[in-house]
C-alpha cells in the first residue's frame, strides 16, 4: 500500500501519469508468434499434419506409386510347337518383366482371358516361327494387349517387342553365325544421373514439392480465418498491432514447422529411397526456404480472404494439391501438356521448385543453373505476402 | 471536453439495390466520466454504433471523435491507447489461460515494468480472477469470462471503455458484480458506454439512449425518460372467471386503444393513451378492472417502439392512399 494511487483507481489514472514504455513492432510480432506457438502446442493436430503427413505421403507414394512395372502377366499361345518356339518363349519370359501365367490353344481365347483378368496380354507365336529363326528372318509374333490399363499396355508393348527381338536375334545368330544375320542399327543406351532408371529418384523431388505445398498452405490457411471465426480479430484490431505484424508473427512458428517437415522429406528420401545429393546443399536450402515462404504466403492470403475455416481448408487443398501435382511436372511432363496448361504451369511455383530440386539432387546443379527457378520462387513469395498485407485491413465487415 | 462526440454518424451494409441502414444518422455527445447506456431490440444498430466508436468499422457518413481523436484518421494508433473494448462475442483465446491472455494483450499494448505488474495484480484482484490465472479461458464461467475480457480491455488504462452486452449469458450475481465494477471505473473518471437488452440495467446508467432501427428515439437520464411517459400505465386486476387471463390478453392485444402490453406475474400490464382508459375498461368489462400503476422503463421502451411502428404503418398507409 505504498502507492495509494494504484490502490484507489488504477484503471483510470490520467494519461499524463501513464508510465508504460512503448516498444515497437518487434515486441508485438514476438507476442503473436508466441501465442500462435501456444495454439499449436495446445492443439497438436497441426503438429501431426506437419510431421506425420510428410512421412506417410512419402512412404505411400515412394513405395506404392512406382511407375516401373515388372511381372506383367501374359498368356502364351504356341502354335508352332517346335523346340525353337519353346526356346524363344523361355528367353522372352526369362527377364522377369513379363510373367507367363498360363497357356492357351489359340488367340480366340484372348477375349475370355481379358474379361476374367487373367492376364494383361496374350503372346502368339505363329506356325513357321522355327523356320523364320532358321532363315535369320524376323519372327512375326502377335501380341494382343488389354488396353484398359493404358499405362501397363504401353509398357507391355515396349517390353515384349524388345524381349522378342533380342531373343530371336540371339537364336538366329546361334543357329547361323553372326555374318548371316542382318542386324538392324543398334543404339547403345546410356542413361545418365539415374542409370537404373528408378522412378523414385524422379518422384521424390516432385513429392517433396507436393508434400510441402499441402502442409504449408494448410497450416497457415487456418490461422487468420480462425481469428475471424472466433471473433478474436476484434480484440486484436482494437490494439495497436498492425496487420503486417500479425502476418509476420503468425508466419514464424509455421515457418519453423515447415522447415522441419521439409528436412523430414529429404532425410526420408535419402535414407529410404537412396536419393542422392549431388549438387550444392546451399542452393537446395535456398530453393526450399523460398518455396516454403511462398506456400505459407499463399495459405495466409487464403486465410485472410476466406474468413471461415471450412472455406479456407477447401480452397487451400484445391490450390495447393492439384497444381503442384498436375501442373508442376511432378506426374506429367510439362512439354507434353496442351499449350494452355503449359502457360498456366508457368505460375505454379512447384514447377520451379521441382526443376531446381531435380537439378540439385540428381544433376549436381548449383546456384548458376537454378538461378531462374530461385528468381521465380522469390517473386511468388513476395507476391503472396504483398497481396496478403494489401487485403488484410484493420477493420471489420 | 466531451469524451465521445458523434456527428451525423451512420453506417450502411450491402450494395446499391439492397442497402441496409444499420445506423442512420446519429449525433451524440458523451461527457467524460459518464455511464452511458444504449438500449434497443436486437438489430437496432447498437453493436454497429459501438464498433464505429471503437475504430473497428469505418462509418458510411458522419464522423466520430473519441477524446478528440478520429479513430479512423492519422492518429488511429493514439485512439487505440484511449479506447478499451469488450466485444459481445467470446473473443479471447479459449485455449490460452487467464494469465496468458492478459500477458498477450499487455505485449500488444507494449506495456512493461512494475507499473504493468501492479495494474495486472489489481485487475486480477478486483475481478477475483487471481486464483484462476492458470485456468484456460474456455473453462471459465460466463461471468468470469466477461470479467477477464474487461480486465484485458483495461490493461492499458483507456479513458473510454466500450462494452457490448457484457451481461448477456451471465448469471445474476455476476451481473451485479460487473455493474459494481463499472460504477467503480466511472467514479475513477472513466467514460463507460454499455449496450444492453435488459431494461433493469438501463436504469443503472447516468443517461440512456433508446435505439430502434438505427436511430435514437429517446435520449435522457432513465428516470426522466420514465417520468416523461405521456400515457397511462395500468394493471389489470382480473375477475375470478375461468380463463380470465387468456381472454383479457386476447382483448388487450386486439384493442387499437392499447399502445403496449406485457405479462405481469399472473396478470397483465397495459399502456393506454391518456383519455382512453374508460374505453379500455369497457372492453375488459367482466374480465377485470384497471388499476393505475407506476411506469417502469420497460413500459416506456415498449410504448416508444409501438408508437414508432404505428407511425410507420400509418405513413405507408398514407402513401398508399395517395
Amino acid at each position: 500500500m505504498t502507492a495509494p494511487t494504484e490502490t484507489s483507481a488504477p484503471t483510470s489514472s490520467p494519461r499524463a501519469a501513464r508510465k508504460h514504455a512503448r516498444s515497437g513492432a518487434l515486441r508485438r510480432i514476438v507476442a503473436i508468434a508466441r501465442k500462435e506457438a501456444l495454439h499449436v502446442q495446445r492443439d497438436p493436430r497441426s503438429l501431426y499434419l506437419a510431421l506425420g503427413m510428410p512421412i506417410v505421403l512419402l512412404l505411400l507414394f515412394g513405395y506404392g506409386v512406382s511407375f516401373d512395372m515388372d511381372h506383367l502377366p501374359v498368356v502364351l499361345v504356341d502354335e508352332d510347337r517346335t523346340p525353337e518356339s519353346r526356346e524363344i518363349a523361355d528367353r522372352v519370359f526369362a527377364s522377369g518383366d513379363l510373367h507367363m501365367v498360363g497357356r492357351a490353344s489359340s488367340g480366340d481365347e484372348a477375349h475370355g482371358i481379358f474379361a476374367r483378368r487373367e492376364a494383361h496380354a496374350v503372346l502368339i507365336l505363329p506356325r513357321g516361327t522355327s523356320e523364320s529363326i532358321g532363315r535369320g528372318e524376323a519372327v512375326e509374333a502377335q501380341l494382343l494387349i488389354d488396353g484398359v490399363e493404358a499405362n501397363s499396355a504401353a509398357q507391355l508393348q515396349g517390353k515384349a517387342e524388345s524381349a522378342l527381338r533380342s531373343a530371336s536375334l540371339a537364336m538366329s545368330v546361334e543357329a547361323m553365325g553372326p555374318r548371316a544375320v542382318a542386324i538392324p542399327t543398334e543404339v547403345r543406351l546410356s542413361t545418365w544421373f539415374n542409370p537404373e532408371e528408378r522412378s523414385q529418384l524422379y518422384l521424390v523431388p516432385g513429392l517433396a514439392a507436393y508434400i510441402l505445398a499441402i502442409v504449408a498452405v494448410l497450416l497457415t490457411a487456418l490461422t487468420v480465418s480462425r481469428e475471424w471465426e472466433r471473433s478474436s480479430i476484434q480484440q486484436l484490431f482494437v490494439t495497436p498491432v498492425r496487420t503486417y505484424e500479425i502476418m509476420l508473427g503468425k508466419l514464424v512458428p509455421y515457418f519453423l514447422l515447415g522447415v522441419v517437415a521439409e528436412m523430414t522429406v529429404f532425410v526420408v528420401g535419402a535414407w529410404v529411397f537412396d536419393v542422392p545429393m549431388r549438387g550444392d546443399p546451399l542452393a537446395l536450402a535456398s530453393a526450399s526456404l523460398l518455396f516454403l515462404l511462398g506456400m505459407l504466403g499463399q495459405g495466409m492470403l487464403i486465410s485472410i480472404v476466406a474468413r471461415n475455416q471450412m472455406v479456407a481448408t477447401q480452397v487451400a487443398t484445391m490450390t495447393s494439391m492439384l497444381p503442384s501435382m498436375l501442373l508442376s511436372g511432378f506426374v506429367f511432363p510439362i512439354e507434353n501438356m496442351p499449350l494452355p496448361l503449359q502457360v498456366i504451369s508457368n505460375v505454379v511455383p512447384a514447377r520451379y521448385f521441382i526443376h531446381a530440386l531435380r537439378g540439385v539432387l540428381l544433376r549436381g546443379n548449383g546456384f548458376p543453373e537454378i538461378g531462374f527457378d530461385l528468381l521465380m520462387l522469390t517473386a511468388f513469395a513476395c507476391l503472396m505476402l504483398f497481396a496478403g498485407t494489401k487485403r488484410f485491413k484493420r477493420e471489420l465487415a | 471536453m466531451s469524451s465521445i462526440l458523434a456527428t451525423t454518424l451512420g453506417r450502411d451494409f450491402g450494395k446499391a439495390p439492397s442497402v441496409n441502414r444499420a445506423v442512420g444518422e446519429i449525433s451524440l455527445e458523451i461527457p467524460r466520466g459518464e455511464l452511458f447506456g444504449l438500449i434497443g431490440p436486437d438489430g437496432a444498430g447498437k453493436t454497429t454504433l459501438l464498433r464505429m466508436m471503437a475504430g473497428l468499422l469505418p462509418p458510411t457518413r458522419g464522423s466520430v471523435r473519441v477524446e478528440g481523436i478520429d479513430p479512423f484518421g492519422k492518429e488511429a494508433d493514439h485512439a487505440r491507447d484511449v479506447i478499451g473494448l469488450v466485444p459481445q462475442e467470446h473473443s479471447l483465446y479459449g485455449d490460452l489461460s487467464v494469465g496468458e491472455n492478459l500477458d498477450f494483450f499487455a505485449d500488444l499494448y507494449g506495456l512493461t515494468g512494475d507499473d504493468l505488474r501492479t495494474r495486472r495484480d489489481r485487475l486480477l484482484s478486483i475481478t477475483r480472477l487471481g486464483p484462476f490465472q492458470a485456468r484456460r479461458a474456455s473453462q471459465l464461467s460466463g461471468g468470469m469470462y466477461k470479467k477477464l475480457a474487461v480486465a484485458c480491455a483495461l490493461l492499458h488504462q483507456p479513458e473510454v471503455l466500450l462494452l457490448d452486452e457484457p451481461t448477456n449469458g451471465v448469471d445474476p450475481p455476476s451481473r451485479r458484480e460487473l455493474w459494481e465494477l463499472l460504477y467503480e471505473f466511472v467514479e475513477g473518471g472513466m467514460t463507460v458506454v454499455v449496450t444492453t437488452p435488459y431494461m433493469d440495467e438501463a436504469t443503472r446508467c447516468h443517461r440512456v439512449a433508446l435505439m430502434d432501427r438505427g436511430e435514437f428515439i429517446a435520449l435522457a437520464p432513465p428516470q426522466q425518460l420514465i417520468d416523461s411517459l405521456d400515457a397511462a400505465v395500468l394493471e389489470v386486476a382480473l375477475a375470478s372467471v375461468p380463463e380470465a387471463r387468456e381472454k383479457a390478453t386476447a382483448v388487450v392485444e386486439a384493442s387499437p386503444l392499447v399502445v403496449a402490453s406485457s405479462p405481469l406475474g399472473a396478470s397483465l400490464r397495459v399502456v393506454v393513451e391518456r383519455g382512453n382508459e374508460p374505453a379500455v375498461a369497457a372492453e375488459l368489462a367482466g374480465l377485470g378492472t384497471l388499476v393505475p400503476a407506476a411506469a417502469s422503463f420497460e413500459d416506456l421502451f415498449l410504448t416508444a417502439i409501438a408508437r414508432r411502428e404505428r407511425d410507420a404503418k400509418s405513413s405507408t398507409a398514407r402513401k398508399e392512399a395517395a
